[in-house]
């Protein structure tokens, strides 16, 4: 498919230092001139490296390094247009898969999209076999450091490191001291940030011991990328992650204690508001591991257990993603929401595998990098095989005096993360800065590191915006993980995520600040097995997992509401494009036509403004709570909850509806139309895949009764509106609303008239609109559950279903007739009574604890 | 200053001491799960003869454990609803007086400072150097303790200024803070009580570079006729603890302006009051909740 340029394709080539650097902040010239199909310039012809970096890519400019040279060949090849096809695709990918990293504080909201550049890194086999024999030896060296502080702690003891760096920092838990770890891990994850200084040598600049993050979105960004470049991507012999994370399975499964049934496995995640929530469920879904909240487990006999609607379920491995200090609000910070408590007990005492354990914090903040080395041949006899940037913990005297004095070639930070402190840049300080600076370090010398700042290696990436992409060189850094294997070996994953600096002359690269990402191509030497894939072949029919497989209280919670608000956003834009019809229409009835009725007392206008202003900010705009825009963003909120059990294909019908351009904008009646017309497809749609790819499970289950539930709850309103305001009016627009209208012409092919749109709507048991239908409906799921959890409130709408049943269909079913107004009613509160019940008996989680002793 | 330190004759006290704490729910609670110190620790010059924890309601599960520092801590779970939860801690215990070694203690304060970064110390005591969560050190916390600790000064004189000017500089008022209230803000308004006076004073020698640790535990709260009720009695109280080689540890009092003796009886020390909570816990449900402690200290 990729044609290469023939052999000697011209390359320009500058020499002055300078020049380069000026060149690579200005958008290229290419694609502003007009050219022939075919003969467009290539985009990476153009990009010109920065002389005083190590460029990843070239060697010198327009040469590029051997490894790359099939991508650059490839890039060469391609025109701007082809790649800006190939971008599109991908950009698209992105946004429907809904991947984002929240960033705290962003006035956007919480819901920023992940940003990644499609081109890769690429890391030749010889280089990453330095970078892997590297980090697997720190990530042993940091197992041995915790192990002895947490137990014996003879390295302070002994003075090899300054008990004030460990005992000052707010990272050491002292009631992590003597933990019982299974295996004797205490750290099972690992992550490393590597730099590349100009003379090509890579360094750790940062190490993550608490719980690293990005392993996933390497993941999300290989998935995409290798989209882009498919043929790229095969003929590369890039290495392949998915055996990583096996092994990664397999070592927590292993290391995991036994006991009280099939070992269960749950990443522990701080919630959708957290900043890389999306890898959390990510990673919980690839690993086959739940995805659980603090809330969802609780302690129990020292155990950890996850409140499940069918009672407890012993956790045995647990991968967190809160920080340390949140792990458990019984004996860690009393203010954390996002813990379990007890948590801490039940760690000491062996009965739960934490990865990683709390206190593994201490080792962040890089104030130990300077002991490393000495540490490294103490505990392993070896030596540091990839060295850190030169660091200096301001703690030591002796240290602090030598930073000070070279503070131009050194950026401050702190060494202690949890202390609040902007890292501040030797360079370009005044000289009340820098006293300023000496102050605050002379007052807590512990709490700073000084390290030396590097010239990071740089990289091409696609700047510019749609169509007038270039390539640019930005500062990038390499995030490396590691896991701990079964054999107690470190394996180190071959990939990794590569930052992108925002900024052509950024020196920091973090995502929290906004930068965006590479995938990360380890080339492999020799070819490939490429059978592998996570799901093995291996597994055992014990390890099948039950469809009836207990799900969690807040995951049944988060089901129910799913089914309640989809219908509810259904019935709403069906009661508002009825009304609106009625605006267009001017027919005689005007504002008096039933359907406004209905629309106030389902909240959308008010009695005194009733015009169709009001409708169309009941449709779109979010600010009106009752509207139809507002319970979008509820549900697009609920589906984020249930993202790790909902299909792609569901998240994209949400997602393209509370993305849509007139979402949150005032818009014109035909405007208006046409989006609840979008919105009543996308809701059809999304029932559809529930009826469609949904297990029938628990879950399915408490789904199908919150959607039932809340068409009921809409259907006898409907109907007791009609018989207080309707009677004059005619009955096609509760025909409409209730989606009944061609039902009732095919078979009466007339006029409609009460009997028989009573009959249809109240007792036809076939029509999936009626009363009937619905309260079936319920009744067969709650017996169900019933059969699992006995008696769940099924009695609750039974004696107004007997009153309407029982009612004369010649005299009683009819405007007039006080018993039918009487057993509607009945059946709408019985609605929310049945809503309550549910609540409590199984989504509220104290409720549930009450009736262990008999769940057991 | 000397006759403070005097041998009052009486050699060894048994003291009973009663604690309660009750907390009433506004509404019911599903699960309670607890966490506290609530066990006097045993000391060369403290023995405990008798403990008992009486709870209501009766808890699913409990549990002792030793901390990091040798505190005993208990923990416990209530696995059903209530709305009042209720421990009982009652114990009895002997507590002699300890012989301050006061030429040892009138060395230069300075001999408690490390001699060099390099120095390597007992772990217990080079933790106590350093601030902790409750305990910043402040310029004007430093700044208050110069004046006590002029060069070459006998550690005891030092020390007993500061404790005694912390009494007379401070007022006790349990209205004016809460557990939350940063020394720095109890240093400006000069209002406290015995828990903000403890890390005032750790924070002022902490400071120096001194080892102070937290200490918390109780003082007679029924005294003998004719003298003055201590302050902070009516509670669990709170005083410090600054170590000088070959003395050890020394307690002093800042809410009342003294040496610890005999008088006090020592439930836990830690760097804060964080490491030594009485009791803290999480609960599910419960509304609002209320809190009512009772400390009953008898001389038996």
């Amino acid at each position: 498919m990729i044609k290469t340029d023939p052999p000697g394709t011209p390359t320009k080539t500058e020499t002055p230092a300078e020049g380069n650097l000026a060149n690579a902040k200005e958008p290229s010239a290419p694609g502003k001139e007009p050219s022939a199909p075919g003969k467009e310039p290539s985009l990476i012809a153009s990009y010109r490296a920065c002389a005083d970096r190590y460029d990843e890519m070239c060697s010198a400019p327009g040469v590029p390094r051997a490894h790359w040279q099939p991508l650059f060949d490839s890039l060469n090849a391609s025109t701007a247009r082809e790649l800006n096809a190939r971008i599109s695709a991908a950009e698209r990918h992105l946004r429907d898969s809904g991947v984002t990293y929240n960033v705290y504080d962003d006035p956007e909201g919480n819901d920023r999209q992940w940003e990644m550049d499609m081109l890769p890194m690429l890391i030749a086999p010889d280089e990453w076999r330095v970078i892997e024999t590297g980090i697997a030896q720190r990530a042993r060296l940091f197992n041995a450091i915790l192990a002895d502080l947490y137990g014996p702690q003879t390295l302070l003891k002994d003075g090899l490191v300054p008990s004030s760096l460990v005992l000052g920092h707010s990272g050491f838990l002292r009631n992590a001291h003597g933990m019982k770890l299974p295996g004797e891990i205490h750290l099972h994850l690992y992550a490393a940030d590597l730099t590349r200084s100009p003379d090509g040598q890579w360094w750790v600049i940062a190490d993550r011991t608490q719980a690293p993050s990005g392993a996933g979105y390497a993941l999300e960004n290989r998935l995409i990328v290798s989209q882009v470049f498919p043929e790229l991507f095969r003929s590369q012999n890039v290495r392949h992650l998915a055996q990583h994370f096996a092994t990664m399975r397999d070592a927590l499964m292993y290391y995991a204690p036994k006991g009280d049934g099939a070992p269960l496995a749950v990443v522990l995640t701080p919630g959708p508001y957290n900043e890389t929530y999306f890898e959390h469920a990510l990673i919980a879904r690839y690993l086959g591991f739940r995805l659980v909240e603090g809330g969802d487990l609780t302690v129990a006999d020292n155990k950890v257990w996850l409140k499940t609607i069918e009672g407890p379920r012993r956790v045995h491995t647990i991968i967190r993603r809160q920080d340390d200090a949140y792990c458990d609000p019984l004996e860690l910070r009393a203010d954390s929401t996002l813990g379990v408590g007890g948590l801490m007990e039940c760690i000491r005492r062996g009965n739960v595998l934490v990865a990683n354990p709390p206190g593994s914090g201490v080792l962040e903040g890089g104030a130990l990098l300077g002991y490393l080395p000495r540490l490294c041949e103490h505990l392993l006899d070896e030596a540091l095989a990839l060295p850190s940037i030169a660091t200096w913990w301001c703690g030591e005297p002796v240290a602090l005096q030598s930073a000070l004095a070279q503070h131009e070639r050194l950026v401050f930070k702190p060494a202690d993360p949890g202390y609040p402190f902007e890292p501040v840049f030797g360079h370009k300080l005044s000289p009340q800065r820098l006293a300023q600076l000496r102050q605050q370090i002379a007052s807590h010398p512990e709490r700073f590191v000084a390290q030396e700042l590097v010239d990071v290696s740089e990289a091409p990436v696609l700047a510019g915006r749609a169509q007038q992409h270039s390539f640019q060189s930005r500062g990038i850094g390499l995030r490396v993980h590691a896991s701990i294997a079964p054999s107690a070996n470190y394996v180190v994953m071959p990939g990794g995520l590569t930052r992108v600096a925002t900024d052509a002359d950024s020196r920091i690269v973090s995502m929290q600040r906004g930068g965006s990402s590479k995938d990360t191509w380890v080339l492999a030497e020799g070819p490939l097995d490429t059978q592998f894939t996570l799901l093995r072949s291996t597994l055992r029919s014990a390890d099948l997992v039950a469809s009836n497989g207990a799900i969690a209280s807040r995951v049944a919670e988060n089901e129910f509401w799913f089914g309640r608000t989809c219908e509810r956003c259904e019935s709403i834009a069906r009661l508002l494009r009825a009304a609106l019809n009625a605006v267009l229409q001017e027919t005689e009835d005007g504002i008096n036509n039933p359907v406004f009725a209905m629309a106030t007392s389902w909240g959308l206008i008010s009695e005194d403004e009733m015009n169709d202003a009001c409708l169309l900010t009941a449709a779109t705009m979010e600010d009106e709570s009752r509207g139809l825009a507002a319970n979008l963003r509820r549900l697009n909120q609920i589906a984020y909850q249930l993202r790790d059990r909902l299909s792609l294909d569901h998240w994209r019908a949400i997602t393209s509806l509370v993305r849509d351009p007139v979402f949150n904008q005032q818009v014109t009646l035909s405007q208006c139309i046409n989006w609840l017309d979008k919105t009543i497809v996308g809701m059809t749609t999304l029932s559809g895949f529930a009826l469609d790819s949904m297990t029938r499970d628990t879950g399915f289950r408490f789904l199908s009764i919150g959607r039932r539930l809340e068409r009921l709850c809409f259907l006898t309103r409907a109907i007791s509106v009609a018989c207080n305001e309707g009677r004059d009016s005619g009955l096609t627009w509760l025909l409409e609303l209730c989606d009944s209208v061609l039902t009732y012409r095919s078979r009466y092919m007339a006029q409609p008239e009460w009997l028989p749109v009573m009959d249809l709507l109240i007792r036809d048991p076939s029509n999936p609109r009626s009363v009937m239908f619905q309260v079936k409906g319920i009744h067969d799921y709650l017996g169900r559950i019933e059969q699992r959890h006995g008696p769940c409130g099924r009695e609750l709408l039974l004696p107004d279903i007997e009153l309407l049943m029982s009612l004369d269909l010649d005299t009683e079913y009819h405007p007039d007739s006080a018993r039918l107004m009487q057993a509607i009613d009945n059946l709408h509160n019985s609605c929310y009574a049945l809503s309550d019940r549910l609540t409590q008996q199984f989504f509220n989680h104290p409720g549930m604890q009450n009736d262990w002793g008999s769940s057991w | 200053m000397v006759t403070a330190l005097a041998t009052h004759g009486a050699k060894s006290r048994r003291y009973k001491v009663v604690h309660e704490t009750r907390y009433v729910y506004s509404a019911p609670v599903a699960q309670g799960h607890h966490f506290g110190h609530l066990t006097p620790r045993t000391t060369p010059w403290q023995q405990v003869l008798d403990h008992k924890l009486a709870f209501e309601p009766q808890p699913n599960e409990v549990a002792d454990l030793d901390d990091y520092f040798g505190n005993h801590s208990v923990r416990f779970l209530i696995n059903r609803p209530h709305e009042v939860m209720q421990v009982c801690a009652s114990s009895t215990i002997d507590v002699q007086e300890q012989n301050l070694d006061t030429t040892l203690a009138r060395a230069p304060w300075e001999s408690a400072l490390c001699a060099s970064f390099y120095e390597v110390e007992p772990l217990s005591v080079a933790e106590m150097r350093l601030p902790s969560q409750h305990v910043e050190l402040l310029p004007e916390t430093r700044h208050y303790a110069h004046q006590f600790f002029r060069p070459e000064r006998p550690w005891l004189d030092a020390l007993l200024d500061l404790t005694l000017h912390i009494r007379k500089d401070f007022v006790y008022d349990p209205k004016a803070t809460t557990v939350s209230t940063p020394i720095s803000e109890v240093f400006e308004n000069k209002r406290g009580v015995c828990q903000d006076f403890a890390h005032l004073m750790l924070s002022c020698l902490r400071s120096l570079n001194l080892p102070a640790r937290y200490v918390s535990g109780y003082i007679l709260n029924e005294p003998p006729p004719g003298s003055e009720k201590l302050l902070g009695a009516d509670a669990s109280h709170a005083w410090i603890e600054s170590w000088l080689p070959g003395v050890g540890w020394v307690g002093f009092d800042p809410t009342n302006g003294k040496l610890a003796n005999h008088e006090f009886i020592t439930m836990a020390w830690g760097r804060d009051f964080m490491d030594v909570t009485p009791l803290r816990g999480v609960v599910l449900g419960g509304g609002a909740q209320k809190l009512e402690v009772k400390v009953s200290v008898t001389r038996i």
